[in-house]
C-alpha cells in the first residue's frame, strides 16, 4: 500500500514537472490545440523557448549549486576552521537579496552581452545566471547539509568510530552516504530548485519592467512573459497571455514542494 | 473514558512479535508501569500508543483505542487526523532520548514555546526547584551548546510540564545521575502522582526508581504478553570470577589533567572548563567505577583519555609515554606514535545506537570495524553475543531495528571481542534491565578473569556501584569541585 502511494507521487511529481520537458518538443504540435491568436503573434514560441532556457537554468543550477553544496557542506565539517571560514562568507552573501546578487553578477558581463551574437550572449547569460543563482542559494544549502552531517559525526558517530581508529574524513564519507544524508540531499535539491525557480522568474520579470526586453540580455524567462503580458489582465487584453505561464509555474512549483514534504514524510 | 484499551492488539517486527493477541487497558487517572527484560518491546509498546512507529517497519494486528479515539482498526494504523485527535486530546509522550525531541535549530527558549506553550513560569520554577537548574542561563544557547545531563533535565520537565490528561513516559532515568534521580522521583510524586488527575503510563527497567514511585500498578512485558505482577521483584547479585593479576604497579596515570571546550555563545565561542586538576590512578584487574552529577565532566575524562578532545592540559601516562604528548588534539586522525595506543583501547559510549554503521548489518558493520584496527572474527563476537543474552540471529539485524538495550550489549560484546588492553564504558548498562545485566556483568568479569586489563566504568547507578564496581571515585570529589576550587 505504502510502495502503491510512493509511486502515485512519484507520478505525481512527473506529471507536474512535466511543462519543462514539453517545452522541448516543437511549438508546432500544439498549434492545433491553442486559439490561433497565440500561434500568429508568436506567444506559443516565446512560451516554448522561455520554459526551455527555464529547464536548463534549473538543471545546470541545480547540478552546479548541490556538487558545490556537497563539497563546501563535507569540507566545513572535515574542518571546522574552514567551516568557520565559509559560515562567514556565506553569511554575508545571505545578508544580501538575490536579486541585487543576480544584478550584480551580471554587471563585469553586460559589455559583452551588448556586444556579441545571440548564440555567445545567451550561453554567457546562461552561465552568469547560473553562477548568481548558486551563490544565492548555496547558504542554505551548504548549511542544510553540514548542520546534520555535523550533528551525526559530532554527537551520535564520532566516539565510536574514531576509538575503532577510523578517520574523521572515513566516517564523514560514510556517513554522507546514508539513507538521512541522502533524504536531506533530496531536500536540498528540492529547495534550490524551488529558489532558482522564484529567483528566475523574478528577475526575469523585473529586468522586463525595467529595460523591456524579455528577461535578461539573451535569456528568456516565463517572468518576463509574464511581466510583458501584465496588461492582458486588464479591459481588452487577452487574460490567458498572463494565466498561461503564470500556471505553468504555479503547477511546477507544486512539483517541488511536494519534493520536499515527501523527503520529510521518509525521515519521520 | 478508558483513557488506553487494546483489542486483541499485536506488533510485528518482521517475523518477530513484541506483543501477541493482547487485551489491556488502563483505568483513568491511574499510575501504571510496564516493566520487562532489555529489548521485549517495552518502548516500542510506548510508541505504538503514541502513533509514531513507523508502519514501514512494523506491521498490527487488532486494534487499540486512546482518549476514546480509534488509533488502530483491523490491524491498521489510522490515518493522520485520527491522530492529529488524540494528540489534542491530551496525549503527551515523553521519549527515553528526551534531547531528540529539540529542534537543533531553535534556541532551548524557542523550543520551549514550541513545545510548552504558555507553561514557561511553571517550567522554570520546576527546573530550580528539582533539578537546581536556572532556566534563564541556558535560554539562549542552542541544544549542541548544553551538556547531555542538562538537556535530559531541561527537556524532561519541558515535556513533563506539557498540558494533557495521559502521559506515557519511556525510561527517564537511562541519563539522570543518582542524585537527580532522587529529585525526579520527588518531583513525579510531587507534581505528577499525587494530583491523580493524570492517566499516567511507564515503561521502565529501573526497579530502584520504580519502587520509589507512588504507583498503583505494575506489569511484566515478557514473551509478547503483558501480565500484571502482585508485588514488584526482587534482585540479586552474581559470583564474580577472581581477575588475573597483570603486571603490578600503575597502568595508567592521569597527573594534574585539566580538559577545555568550546562554547558557543552570544558574543562567539568561549572556552569552558569541564573539570581541571585531575589526579588518578589506574591499575588492572580492578573495576573502577565514576560517579557524579550529570555534566561534572566523566565523559569528557573517557574522551580525554582517548585522546579524542581537544584542550587537554596535564600528562595522562601509559607505560611511560604520554598520552597527551603523543596525541595533543583531535585532528580526525591519530599521529603514528599514538596508533599502537588507539589499538589497545575500547570503548562502549553512552549511546550504543550509534556504535555501528546506520545503514550495514552488525555483521557487514563489524567486519568494518575489525578490518580498522579494532580486532576480532565474527566467531568469537559471535560467542560474546551469547555471553550477554544475544543470538548469531541477531549480527543480521540493523541498528534501527534492535532496542537501545540490545544496542548496548551489542556494543559491549563488540567491546569485548576486541580483547582490548583499557576498556572504558560509559553508562554501559542503561536500557538493560536488572536479571540482563547481571549476566552482561558476569560477561565482562569472565573477561577479567582472563585478560588484565584497566576497567573503568562511568555509572549514575546505586545498581551497579552495588554488585559490579570493585573501587568507586565521586567525580567532583576528585577535581575539588566541592572545596569551591
Amino acid at each position: 500500500m505504502k510502495k502503491l502511494s510512493n509511486i502515485l507521487r512519484i507520478v505525481f511529481i512527473i506529471v507536474l514537472a512535466l511543462p519543462l520537458a514539453l517545452a522541448w518538443l516543437p511549438s508546432e504540435v500544439f498549434e492545433g490545440l491553442v486559439p490561433a491568436s497565440l500561434t500568429e503573434s508568436g506567444y506559443l514560441k516565446s512560451l516554448f523557448l522561455s520554459f526551455r532556457e527555464l529547464s536548463i537554468t534549473l538543471a545546470a543550477t541545480m547540478v552546479f549549486a548541490m556538487l558545490l553544496s556537497v563539497v563546501l557542506g563535507y569540507v566545513s565539517v572535515l574542518s571546522m576552521r574552514t567551516g568557520r571560514g565559509f559560515a562567514n562568507i556565506l553569511n554575508a552573501i545571505e545578508s544580501i537579496p538575490s536579486i541585487l546578487v543576480a544584478l550584480f553578477c551580471y554587471a563585469p558581463v553586460s559589455g559583452y552581452l551588448a556586444r556579441h551574437s545571440s548564440s555567445a550572449s545567451t550561453t554567457m547569460s546562461l552561465i552568469v545566471f547560473v553562477l548568481a543563482a548558486t551563490v544565492t542559494t548555496l547558504p542554505e544549502a551548504v548549511r542544510s547539509i553540514s548542520i546534520p552531517l555535523s550533528d551525526l559525526y559530532n554527537r551520535k558517530y564520532s566516539l565510536s568510530f574514531r576509538s575503532y581508529g577510523f578517520t574523521k574524513q572515513r566516517i564523514l564519507a560514510v556517513l554522507m552516504n546514508t539513507g538521512y544524508m541522502r533524504n536531506t540531499l533530496k531536500r536540498v535539491a528540492a529547495d534550490v530548485l524551488l529558489k532558482t525557480l522564484v529567483l528566475d522568474c523574478s528577475f526575469g520579470f523585473i529586468i522586463q519592467l525595467g529595460f523591456g526586453s524579455y528577461g535578461t540580455p539573451a535569456h528568456l524567462s516565463p517572468g518576463a512573459l509574464i511581466a510583458a503580458h501584465r496588461d492582458a489582465l486588464f479591459e481588452g487584453g487577452q487574460p490567458v497571455l498572463f494565466w498561461l505561464p503564470s500556471v505553468l509555474l504555479i503547477i511546477i512549483s507544486v512539483a517541488f514542494l511536494i519534493m520536499l514534504n515527501d523527503t520529510r514524510e521518509e525521515d519521520e | 473514558m478508558t483513557p488506553i484499551s487494546l483489542h486483541n492488539f499485536s506488533i510485528h517486527l518482521g517475523r518477530r512479535t513484541l506483543l501477541r493477541n493482547c487485551d489491556f487497558s488502563v483505568e483513568p487517572e491511574s499510575a501504571t508501569v510496564i516493566m520487562g527484560p532489555t529489548g521485549a518491546g517495552k518502548s516500542v509498546f510506548l510508541k505504538s500508543i503514541a502513533g509514531i512507529l513507523s508502519t514501514q517497519i512494523f506491521t498490527f494486528d487488532g486494534g487499540m483505542k486512546v482518549n476514546g479515539f480509534d488509533a488502530y482498526a483491523g490491524g491498521r494504523k489510522l490515518d493522520f487526523d485520527a491522530w492529529s485527535q488524540i494528540a489534542q486530546s491530551g496525549l503527551v509522550f515523553v521519549p527515553a532520548e528526551t534531547a531528540q525531541v529539540m529542534n537543533p535549530s531553535l534556541t532551548l527558549d524557542q523550543n520551549l514555546a514550541l513545545l510548552a506553550p504558555g507553561r514557561k513560569t511553571v517550567i522554570e520554577q520546576r527546573l530550580g526547584e528539582y533539578f537546581s537548574l536556572d532556566f534563564s542561563a541556558f535560554a539562549r544557547l542552542y541544544p549542541d551548546e548544553v551538556s547531555g545531563g542538562e538537556m535530559q533535565r531541561i527537556t524532561l520537565m519541558i515535556l513533563l510540564s506539557r498540558s494533557g490528561n495521559l502521559i506515557l513516559l519511556d525510561e527517564p532515568t537511562v541519563n539522570l545521575d543518582r542524585n537527580l534521580r532522587k529529585h525526579f522521583v520527588e518531583f513525579l510524586n510531587r507534581e505528577i502522582l499525587s494530583s491523580k488527575d493524570k492517566t499516567f503510563l511507564m515503561v521502565s527497567h529501573d526497579l530502584d526508581f520504580i519502587k520509589k514511585l507512588t504507583l498503583d500498578q505494575a506489569f511484566m512485558l515478557k514473551d509478547g504478553n503483558i501480565e500484571r505482577l502482585a508485588s514488584l521483584p526482587e534482585m540479586e547479585g552474581y559470583e564474580k570470577p577472581e581477575a588475573k593479576k597483570g603486571a603490578s604497579g600503575t597502568a595508567i596515570e592521569l597527573q594534574d589533567v585539566s580538559q577545555t571546550y568550546f562554547k558557543r555563545g552570544i558574543f562567539g565561542e568561549r572556552t569552558f572548563t569541564a573539570f581541571k586538576g585531575l589526579n588518578l590512578v589506574f591499575e588492572r584487574s580492578t573495576i573502577y567505577g565514576i560517579t557524579g552529577p550529570s555534566g561534572c565532566g566523566k565523559s569528557s575524562m573517557i574522551k580525554a583519555i582517548l585522546r579524542l578532545m581537544d584542550g587537554t592540559k596535564g600528562r595522562i601516562v601509559m607505560e611511560g609515554s604520554d598520552l597527551v604528548v603523543l596525541k595533543p588534539g583531535e585532528t580526525g586522525r591519530d599521529p603514528a606514535a599514538f596508533k599502537p595506543f588507539r589499538r589497545r583501547m575500547t570503548v562502549v559510549q553512552q549511546d550504543s545506537r550509534f556504535s555501528f554503521f546506520p545503514d550495514l548489518s552488525i555483521r557487514d558493520s563489524f567486519r568494518q570495524i575489525a578490518a580498522a584496527g579494532s580486532g576480532g572474527t565474527i566467531e568469537e563476537l559471535a560467542a560474546n553475543l551469547e555471553k550477554v543474552g544475544l543470538t548469531v540471529s541477531h549480527l543480521d539485524a540493523y541498528p534501527q531495528s534492535l532496542s537501545s538495550g540490545e544496542m548496548k550489549r551489542m556494543d559491549i560484546a563488540r567491546a569485548l571481542t576486541a580483547k582490548p588492553d583499557i576498556l572504558l564504558l560509559d553508562e554501559p548498562f542503561a536500557h538493560i534491565d536488572f536479571e540482563t545485566r547481571l549476566h552482561v556483568m558476569e560477561a565482562i568479569s569472565e573477561y577479567l578473569a582472563v585478560h588484565a586489563t584497566i576497567l573503568i566504568v562511568v555509572t549514575h547507578e546505586d545498581f551497579d556501584l552495588r554488585y559490579f564496581v570493585e573501587k568507586s571515585y565521586d567525580f567532583p570529589e576528585l577535581v575539588g569541585q566541592f572545596a569551591g576550587e
